[in-house]
Parts: C-alpha cells; structure tokens; sequence
C-alpha cells in the first residue's frame, strides 16, 4: 500500500471514529434536552458534576493556549512560532468546547440568551459570561490576522481549499511587506488587550466565580482563581505540546525537538507552581481546623473518591510527567515528552473535577445529607461526543485552513524570524 | 438590621411589611410536621423541600441530645444566591422574601452552591403521580402565579427552588403552614419592621441568634437557644 493511501485510510478511520462518539454523544444530548437534569446524577446537594467540569477545563485550555500565543505575538519568543496559530485555534475551540459543556448543563437550555440579556451587577457568572464572549471575538480576530498572508497565498489554489481560504481572507489582497508588519501590530495589540481579558476575565474570572462562593470554605480562598490560571498554563502548554508531536508524526513531517524540550521545560516550570500553590491552599486551610475545610481535603485524599486525587491528578498528571521531562533516558525524546504532555492533559481534567465535587459532597450545614456523585452514561456519552466534536472540528480546520504553515513558509514571511531557521536541530522521524 | 428598621419606619404609614420568622428550638418537638405540612401546602416534588428539620446528636455518652433545627430558607437581607445569579431571578422583595422569578430563572444552579443553608433545591421533575391520584394537575401557586399543571420541561421543572415564606398564603392574610402547623407552637411569623411585633420581641431577646452570622448573610429567620 502506497504511504498516500495508507494515509488516507487512517484519516477515514480518524473521521469514522470521531463521527460515531459524536453521533452518541448527539443522542445523550437529545435524551437530556427531552428528560431534562434528571438524567444526570446531580442532586441538591451535588448540583454541579461532569459537565461544570469539564466546562472550566476547557475555558482553562483556552486560557492557557491563548497565553502561549502572546509569548509569540505579543512578546516576540520567536522560537514557538511554529504553534503560535495552533495555539489560538486551540483556544478557539476550547471555548467552543467550554460553552456547549455548560449549555448542556443549564437546567433551561433554551433561556441560554438570558445571560447575555439580563444583568445583575454582583454576579461574578454574568461577567464571565460577557467576557467569553469578548474574548471568542478577539481570538477569531487574532487567528484571522495571524492567517491572513497564508490564506491570501492558499487562495491562488484552485481546489476547494482554495476558495474557502479566498472567502475567509475577507477581500484582502495585500502581501506586501508593509501589510504583514502590519498583522504583527495588530496581533500584538489584540495579544496585549486579550492578556488581561484571558488571565482576569476569562480565566481568573471562572476561579473567582468558584472562589466567592462562601458557603463552601474550600472554594472560598483568593488564591482559587491564581491557581486556575496557572492550571490553566499547564493544561495549555501540555496540549499544544502534544498537539504538535502528533500531528507532525502522522503527516511526517519534521518535529523540531529543540521547541519541544523547550515547552516541556515551560510545563514543567508550570506545573511546579501549580503544585507549589496547591500545597499552600491545602496548607492554610487545614491550618485554620475549620470543619468543612477539613472534611473537604478529607473527601479530596482519603474517601472512595481519592482515586482521582491520587491517580489521576497526582501520579498520571504530575509524578509520571516531570520523571519524563526530567529523567535523562526519556528527556531527549520528543515521544516520551508527547505522552507527559497527553498525561498532564489527563491529569488536570482530575484538577478540575477535583475543584468543583469535592466542595459539594460536604453538606454546608451539618445532618443534612451529604452529597454522592458518579456521572451517568448520558453525561459521559453527552461529554465524549462534545470533545469528538472538538477534535473534529480541530482536524477540519488544521486540513482546510493554512494552520500548520511549516517553517520554511513562515521564515518566508517573517523577516524577523529568518535568522532562527538555520539554527534549529530537527528531529525526523 | 437595626438600621434597616429604623429607615423602614420613617417610610409613609402603608409601607409593605418586612416578614421574618422566630424558631424557639426549646420547644421543637422534632415532629417534622413543618416538613410535611410545606409539601403538601406548596406540592413540592420528591427531592424537593423547603423545610427540613436537622436533627444532630451533640456531646459523648452518658451526656447526650438531640438537636432539633428546623430548617426553612432564611431570606437572608444579604442572599448569598441573589448575588451570584447571573440573570437576577433570584431576587430581594421588598418585603424581606428572597424570590425566585422561574420564567427568568436559566436552572445553571449556581444559586444552589453559593447558599450557606443548604436551602435550595433542584426540581428534577419527578412527582409523586404513582402515589397519589392527580399528583400533576395543579401546582402551588407560588409567588401568586398560577402555574396550572405540572408538565416535563415547564417551569418550575429544571429551575430551582426554595421556601417563599408561603407568599400566596401571607398575601390572604395567613401564615406560611409550617408557622400554622406547628404543633409546640414554636414558630413565629410576623413583622420585623413594627417594633411591636412578636417577631420584634422574640428577636430582641437574649436567646436570639441566627445561623451562620458570621457570613453576614442576615437572615430573617430568628432562632431562640
């Protein structure tokens, strides 16, 4: 079989299998529209489960891939260029991810519009709101202008790609130098607005919302929402980390190892912090013997649900990764960083849900019942069919639009960034 | 609250009342007649309750109790759930009654884990139509709005709730059931805002506390030691 079609067919195997969970994941949602919330395992007392989480999970890969963006728009480290519309388009899709998670979740689907259209001024969830909205803007912005060049260059392409890269350069024409100094200002200056809306609004914002909650001890400490933007870095780095390696291993295509060892050893420093942080918010709260702090942490490492404490969160998201970043026999190998990096992503998907149940399993007041929650098979096949579609989308959108513009292309482009091409050490596979 | 008292009186002579209600747990018998009394008098689904009674075993043995806490919504002056719903149906009424507006309200249930008291609720939809003849068809008419049938995916269906403090019954003149019901007499309902009010006394009592003070909440539920 020639490599072209064994291509294909594992592509048509890829769109085949992503189809399937979505067309599951499609009925799980249909069920759940007709039967309403009683579908789930929420109660009253554990009102929130799978989908809350995996909605914070999601906003927070945005956040942090965002981030990862503006070290290469807004603050010129050139080195990451490589990911830099990969990152953004993550970040887009996160979000897209992030709202069909918490669409699902709302009790009346079809009011979702009232969030924009009432405001109650004290809500920290109504700012949220007006701000992933901003910031899905802004990021459509900056991925367009970061495309611009490759999409005026893709549309001279006379197939099918071509024209949709026709239509979506919105009329633009230029490739003049000027016009692509031009992008970079305005990359740069969307980069610098959307850092504050990001790391203060969008995601700092969605630690707060959990983080005024004062009902729920644990949640309620100002260093939540410092710790879901640091999560939020980890989470991002280790999924464009990921991203990168196994794209460019299925297409073929050199993997730049020298960027790869680099980002690990962003991750790294990331998920240092965010143990770092995590230890002190367990620390000081334990410290002030409060009854429902402590049972909270209790229910965190020592209940039947600890496993995803330990296991996941812990061990596959933090143990195993740095050993792989940092032990001499795999820290070389951009393979064994890929699977610390799939293992990180794993491992703050345990973070997020260990933010938003163990809280809620701890009655606010005592000798009410306590709370007890495992999704059911309409929240998991509702949840995998919402990421099947995300990664569909992410694999339309890296085949039709010029996302993965290789280095040689871009260099082209970038004057800048000319200089760094020959001194990259690429891995082949 | 006691300046919000004092701004209450200098209002013109036919100012609304300011509802609030004492609970003396000296003479709660742990009955849970308040408990059964709201279901049936608001026609909340299984799963829902407004009032709950609490009942905790303090202290080690030979020297033991149990504690008796009714547990209604507090309608707290400084709600915890009116401040973090992002569409404002949770609101304050200007008669002290923290309401919900169900039309409004989206069921995103944020409302649920801001509140200190554990005293919201998700209506699931279930109902009670393989126990009781006609279970669905006719609701409370909570807040004064007449709802009609209880059907799948209607309000208040996938919405939250809570106590009202019986607002349809306080706006006929009567007292929410729990209050009437009581078979120790330990509740009281009436008129925070008139210093000449039962509530008023009983509040100003040393026995008076409210719960969980410290979150600054202020409840308008009073409980006497």
């Amino acid at each position: 079989m020639s490599e072209h079609s064994q291509k294909s067919k594992r592509s048509t195997l890829w769109y085949a299998f992503l189809i399937l969970l979505m067309v599951a994941g499609a009925v799980a949602v249909f069920i759940r529209a007709k039967e309403g919330l009683i579908v789930t395992n929420l109660t009253s007392t554990a009102p929130w489960g799978t989908w809350v989480a995996f909605y914070i999970y999601f906003v927070g890969m945005s956040a942090g891939a965002f981030l990862l963006s503006t070290l290469i728009y807004v603050f010129g480290m050139e080195q990451y260029e490589k990911i830099g519309k990969d990152a953004l388009l993550v970040a887009i899709l996160s979000m897209v991810l992030a709202m069909a998670f918490i669409l699902v979740d709302l009790g009346h689907m079809e009011r979702f519009w009232h969030t924009l259209w009432y405001m109650n001024w004290t809500s920290v969830l109504a700012y949220e709101v007006r701000f992933y909205v901003l910031y899905i803007v802004l990021l459509f912005s900056e991925l367009y202008f970061a495309m611009r060049i490759h999409l005026i260059k893709a549309s001279s392409l006379n197939d099918w790609k071509g024209k949709i890269a026709k239509f979506l350069s919105f009329g633009s024409k230029d490739t003049s130098e000027r016009s692509i100094q031009h992008d970079h200002k305005v990359l740069k200056i969307l980069g610098t607005i959307g850092l504050p809306v990001a790391i203060f609004g969008v995601h700092g914002g969605t630690g707060a919302l959990f983080a005024v909650a004062k009902a729920r001890p644990f949640l309620n400490s100002a260093l939540f929402p410092v710790i879901f933007v640091v999560s939020a870095l980890v989470s991002g780095t280790a999924l464009l980390i990921a991203f990168y390696v196994i794209r460019n291993k299925v297409s073929g295509n050199p993997v730049d190892q020298k960027m790869v060892k680099s980002l690990a050893g962003l991750l790294a420093l990331f998920l240092f912090i965010d143990v770092g942080l995590e230890f002190y918010e367990f620390l000081i709260g334990a410290y002030g013997l409060e009854h429902e702090e402590l049972a909270t942490i209790t229910t965190m490492i020592k209940s039947d649900f600890s496993w995803s404490f330990w296991v996941v969160q812990m061990f596959i998201g933090v143990v195993v990764p740095l050993f792989l970043i940092f032990a001499r026999k795999t820290k070389e190998s951009v393979n064994a960083i890929a699977a610390a990096a799939i293992m990180v992503v794993i491992g703050i998907l345990g973070v997020r849900f260990n933010i938003v149940l163990p809280a809620l399993i701890v009655p606010v007041m005592t000798g009410l019942p306590e709370g007890y929650y495992y999704p059911t098979w309409i929240e998991i096949l509702s949840s995998s069919g919402i990421i099947a579609m995300g990664l569909f989308l992410y694999t339309l959108a890296v085949t039709v639009l010029p996302i993965h513009t290789e280095s040689s292309q871009v260099s082209s482009n970038h004057l800048t960034f000319d200089h760094r091409t020959t001194g990259r050490s690429e891995e082949t596979i | 609250m006691k300046t919000a008292n004092a701004a209450e009186q200098t209002g013109d002579k036919k100012k609304t009342p300011r509802w609030a209600m004492v609970i003396d747990l000296k003479k709660c018998i742990g009955c849970d007649t308040c408990t059964v009394s709201c279901k049936a008098e608001n026609r909340t689904p299984p799963g829902v309750t407004y009032n709950v009674v609490i009942q905790n075993e303090i202290g080690t043995y030979p020297n033991v109790a149990l504690v008796n806490l009714p547990r209604p919504c507090m309608q707290c002056d400084r709600p915890a759930c009116a401040q973090v719903c992002p569409v404002k149906a949770t609101y304050k009424m200007e008669n002290g009654i923290t309401a919900i507006d169900y039309d409004r309200c989206i069921g995103c249930r944020y409302c649920v884990v801001a509140c200190p008291y554990g005293a919201r609720y998700v209506d699931f939809g279930e109902d009670y139509s393989q126990e009781m003849l006609a279970a669905n068809e006719i609701q409370s008419p909570e807040y004064g709005v007449d709802r009609g049938k209880r059907e799948k995916g209607k309000s208040p269906i996938n919405n939250v709730r809570k106590c009202t403090f019986c607002l349809h019954r306080l706006e006929r003149g009567e007292e929410p059931a729990c209050v009437e019901t009581c078979v120790g007499d330990a509740r009281f309902f009436g008129d925070l805002s008139d210093p000449d009010s039962v509530v008023s006394k009983l509040a100003a009592s040393p026995r008076a506390f409210r719960l969980k003070e410290e979150l600054n909440t202020g409840p308008r539920v009073i409980y006497l030691k």
